[in-house]
């Protein structure tokens, strides 16, 4: 039985919430939206069984924003926040948060860059004050840029050990002809030498704006409090010039191989070519069609045809991963190097059965029912609540999202995701990556 | 912890799987657990722990055998995971697969664990769908189906899994070179996923017996956290789960290993980009009190960025990409301390390990000051009240003791870790952390190379001492 997820408005300075109502009632978390006077965005959600709360900026500079030459400029630009401030070095940024058994973590992505702190409800206004100190006031210091820049190109060798990283490196390099979605996130082994501190300060300047934000503070904070203690302080960042030069990433027309050969006992395969951005409309229906194909876990036909069938696999799942640009679609696995060719025939041939005729009812009622069900447990923790928030707002998703979401996945029927499957995936044009021992994966 | 095959998508965190709880370990109890946890034992043995949390409709179900690779043996190692796998394969009343399926059809999430010391199943889903999970899993405790066709396709699964854990990762591969040497008498000595060539040797006899035998009310138990009342979820519990045979409780004492009495040391020459450095010191579990003065020394050395190790190692030296220290506190027998580096490219090893040897010195030389203490103290309090806002968690965190000893000693632990003096970590790192006591393992990287096949299964058990 599908719930109706109905859009209310609250009484309140700011209008938004997550309502709910159906045959019984499925609590949703409050939310609050508001835009500060710098323009950035600010969403709350109050919950107060545990006395911590936690805030998450999204920051519109994820590695997408890197210059040609400069890949990994983001992601050590978000790093670098945490290196030293105008009033603290490094030592005594790491000393006060650890005092608070808090913790301030940057992380870079592809689209965005976030920094997230987590802090206990009786230090919520030193946590505050350390978030925008490091937020608005970083320096980048030459020497800590250094060593950083030493230990990503340590991290991007040790990655090397990772089969599967390995390949996705592989897979993306071959795929993107150009574009911002090409290079991993924390740059390349020839880009970050060439990285420095002015570099990142350069990138600092241009993007790290509350104009180019969203805040997402949820837990133990009232109303109150964020009109008094959120808002006051994080008004006082500067608001910038917003600079967004269009980019496109450019796709690698398939069929190609990419062989990489190690001394290895499995096989990591890649198999995949050009997805679909966020806001594409086939969106839900592409969610559905992937459940079925590869996403849905041990009900997926991939994990049933190569693992539960034939024991090939531990792993084997399909994704697209959509963002602000068309990102990828990938279908991944690992088996044994002589494995290798019949596991990459038995994929294949799953898309195009996926393209050949429609699911079965009982698979789409299947995909419908997990998709929907299990929507709650997106934001069952305030860790998950914030990323959630945040994304609702980045990609324009809109605040009846929730009970949009049930719809938009009900609606889609069989013959919807048959014309997905036709128009986005192409099993004869792939980019294989194949990282293994090749002499014994023995791949044409 | 061996995690049985949700969608896994890629980027292992490098190293040792067997850590995935650490946080918890490092992060658990509460004064009043006590108060708001409910336990009762239905007729038939089964012991059911109870935990309302309505802050989600949500409800985390899991039910844990008393049965890991503790419980195996020589040679067939390795089968309570295989097992643990067979468990998705059905009963008389179910299909292969329809366990999965079926939660997922009801929006929710699966999965299951084997680790040494037990095997968890759990659902997490909607809070009025609870009734689907406990009628699943109430019919394979009693009556799985254990087909020959089913096991020789899943045991080429579990060593695909193998490989892709063990086999092709040089730092796992390490530790389970280095947990064999430590242990040499108790179960401890072999990895939780078999050795390649007892997987081979496991028949479809052995996991009936090994299934009859801990697969029972008398060997298990049932955690539920979530939003639900206690009344009503116990009610269900005994119409769901009362009238299965209680089946008989098995013995759990293993052999202990005899005091260590001098170093250990091994390496692994293999192909990898850069060494990796571990040191495992033999120590007690939380069934003595240094236990969680050895808690105290974990966050000490590797407790956020402000801590020794990343401190000096990462920092002030930049000798290294990172250095952890890890305790074994809830082990069900005495087990390992942790303290292990992977060296940035081109330093040199013995420099990567005098550094942290100077380390662990100096919890035996100097004091702690009272304001690291403090912090210390401050980090593990705060951590579990961050683990609270999981359901999960909370179910891991009652589950895993009642393993270990009793859910209900998780209230000594923060009181016991406010009590810890500097001179307690004098003594213990005086008396525990010292060379006698330790193996070290070394990972020396060879230039990786194309070309030939690894022998198979080369999984370096010829090394071990039996």
């Amino acid at each position: 039985m599908i719930r109706l997820l109905r859009f209310s408005a609250v009484v309140g300075f700011f209008l938004l919430s997550f309502g709910s109502m159906g045959e019984t009632l499925l609590a949703m978390p409050l939310v609050q939206r508001m835009t500060l006077s710098n323009q950035m965005v600010l969403l709350t959600s109050e919950e107060r069984s545990l006395p911590f709360v936690t805030l998450q900026l999204l920051i519109d500079a994820g590695s997408r924003r890197d210059s040609v030459g400069e890949e990994g400029a983001a992601y050590l630009t978000a790093k670098g926040l945490l290196l030293g401030t105008a009033k603290r070095g490094e030592k005594a940024i790491n000393e006060e948060l650890d005092f608070m058994g808090a913790s301030l973590n940057s992380s870079p992505g592809r689209d965005y860059a976030t920094l997230n702190l987590r802090v206990l409800k009786k230090d919520l206004e030193k946590g505050l004050d350390l978030f925008l100190e490091v937020l608005t006031q970083p320096t980048f210091p030459q020497e800590e840029v250094k060593r950083e820049v030493q230990k990503t190109l340590a991290a991007i060798q040790a990655a090397e050990d990772q089969p599967e990283d390995v390949a996705e490196k592989a897979f993306k390099e071959n795929l993107f002809l150009s574009g911002p979605y090409r290079h991993p996130i924390e740059g390349t082994k020839k880009s970050l030498p060439l990285i420095t501190r002015e570099t990142l300060d350069r990138l600092y300047k241009k993007y790290y704006h509350p104009n180019h934000s969203i805040l997402a503070v949820v837990g133990d904070i009232t109303r109150e409090e964020v009109k008094t203690k959120l808002v006051p302080r994080f008004e006082k960042w500067p608001k910038g010039k917003t600079s967004d030069a269009p980019v496109q990433n450019v796709f690698a027309k398939g069929p190609k191989t990419v062989k990489i050969d190690r001394m290895l006992t499995q096989a990591s395969i890649i198999l995949g070519h050009a997805g679909v951005s966020r806001e594409n409309p086939d969106y839900y229906a592409l969610t559905v069609m992937n459940y079925i194909l590869g996403g849905g876990g041990f009900s997926s036909r991939l994990m049933e045809e190569v693992r539960n069938k034939r024991g090939l696999a531990y792993s084997v799942y399909s994704f697209f991963e959509p963002g602000k640009l068309p990102g990828s679609f990938q279908v991944g696995l690992q088996t044994k190097n002589v494995s290798a060719r019949e596991a990459i025939s038995l994929a294949r041939e799953e898309m195009k059965r996926i393209q050949k005729e429609p699911v079965s009812e009982k698979e789409i009622e299947g995909a419908r029912r997990y998709l929907i069900g299990s929507f709650p447990m997106r934001m069952d923790t305030q860790g998950k609540l914030v990323n959630f928030l945040l994304q609702v707002e980045y990609y324009g998703l809109g605040w009846d999202y929730p009970g949009k979401y049930s719809r938009l996945i009900q609606s889609v029927t069989r013959e919807e995701v048959l014309r997905v499957a036709r128009k986005y995936l192409q099993p004869e044009n792939c980019i294989l990556v194949v990282v293994a021992n090749q002499k014994m994966a023995d791949i044409e | 912890m061996l995690i049985s095959g949700w969608k896994k998508r890629g980027r292992r965190k490098a190293g040792i799987f067997l850590f995935v709880f650490f946080l918890l370990s490092a992060s658990l109890a509460e004064a009043g657990l006590q108060e708001r946890v409910f336990e009762t034992t239905l007729s038939n043995g089964l012991k059911v722990i109870l935990l309302e949390n309505p802050k989600a409709p949500l409800i985390t179900f899991h039910i844990w055998y008393r049965v890991g690779s503790r419980n195996e043996e020589w040679g067939k190692t390795g089968l309570s995971h295989v097992l643990e796998h067979m468990m998705f394969k059905g009963t008389k009343k179910y299909g292969p697969e329809d366990y999965s399926r079926i939660i997922q059809e009801n929006g929710g999430e699966t999965n299951a664990f084997t680790s040494r010391d037990y095997t968890g199943y759990f659902a997490t889903l909607r809070s009025d769908r609870v009734q689907v999970v406990m009628d699943l899993e109430a019919d394979r405790m009693p009556n799985l189906n254990l087909r020959q066709e089913d096991f020789v396709t899943e045991r080429m699964v579990v060593m695909e899994e193998r490989r892709q854990r063990t086999e092709d990762d040089p730092q796992s591969f390490l530790m389970e070179q280095l947990e064999a040497t430590a242990f040499q008498v108790q179960p401890y000595h072999w990895p939780i996923i078999g050795w390649m060539e007892d997987l081979m040797r496991i028949t479809l006899e052995d996991l009936k017996r090994h299934y009859q035998t801990y697969y029972s009310p008398a060997n298990s138990f049932l955690v539920a956290v979530g939003d639900f009342k206690k009344g009503e979820m116990l009610s269900r519990i005994e119409k769901t789960f009362g009238s299965i045979p209680p089946g008989t409780a098995q013995k759990q004492e293993k052999p202990q290993d005899p005091p260590q009495t001098g170093e250990r040391r091994i390496s692994l020459r293999k192909e990898a980009q850069l060494p990796f450095l571990v040191m495992g010191y033999r120590v007690p579990n939380l069934h003595h009190p240094d236990a969680y003065v050895l808690e105290v020394i974990s966050a000490i050395l590797s407790g956020g960025k402000s801590s020794r190790l990343y401190q000096k190692l990462v920092l002030e030296k930049e000798l290294v990409l990172e250095a952890d220290a890890e305790n074994s506190l809830l082990s069900k027998d005495p087990a390992l301390f942790y303290v292990y580096a992977t060296p940035l490219p081109g330093k040199p090893v013995g420099e990567v390990e005098k550094a942290l040897e100077e380390e662990i010195e100096r919890l035996q030389k100097e004091p702690v000051d009272k304001r690291e203490l403090e912090k210390v103290k401050n980090q593990l309090e705060s951590s579990f009240i961050y683990s609270q806002d999981s359901l999960f968690f909370q179910a891991m965190l009652l589950a895993r003791y009642e393993i270990a000893q009793s859910w209900k000693v998780i209230d000594q632990y923060l009181p016991l870790i406010q009590r810890v003096t500097p001179e307690d970590i004098q003594r213990v790192a005086r008396q525990y952390l010292i060379p006698d006591n330790r193996t070290a393992g070394t990972l020396i990287p060879l230039p990786p190379k194309p070309g030939q096949e690894p022998p198979v299964g080369s999984s370096g058990r010829d090394r071990i001492t039996r």
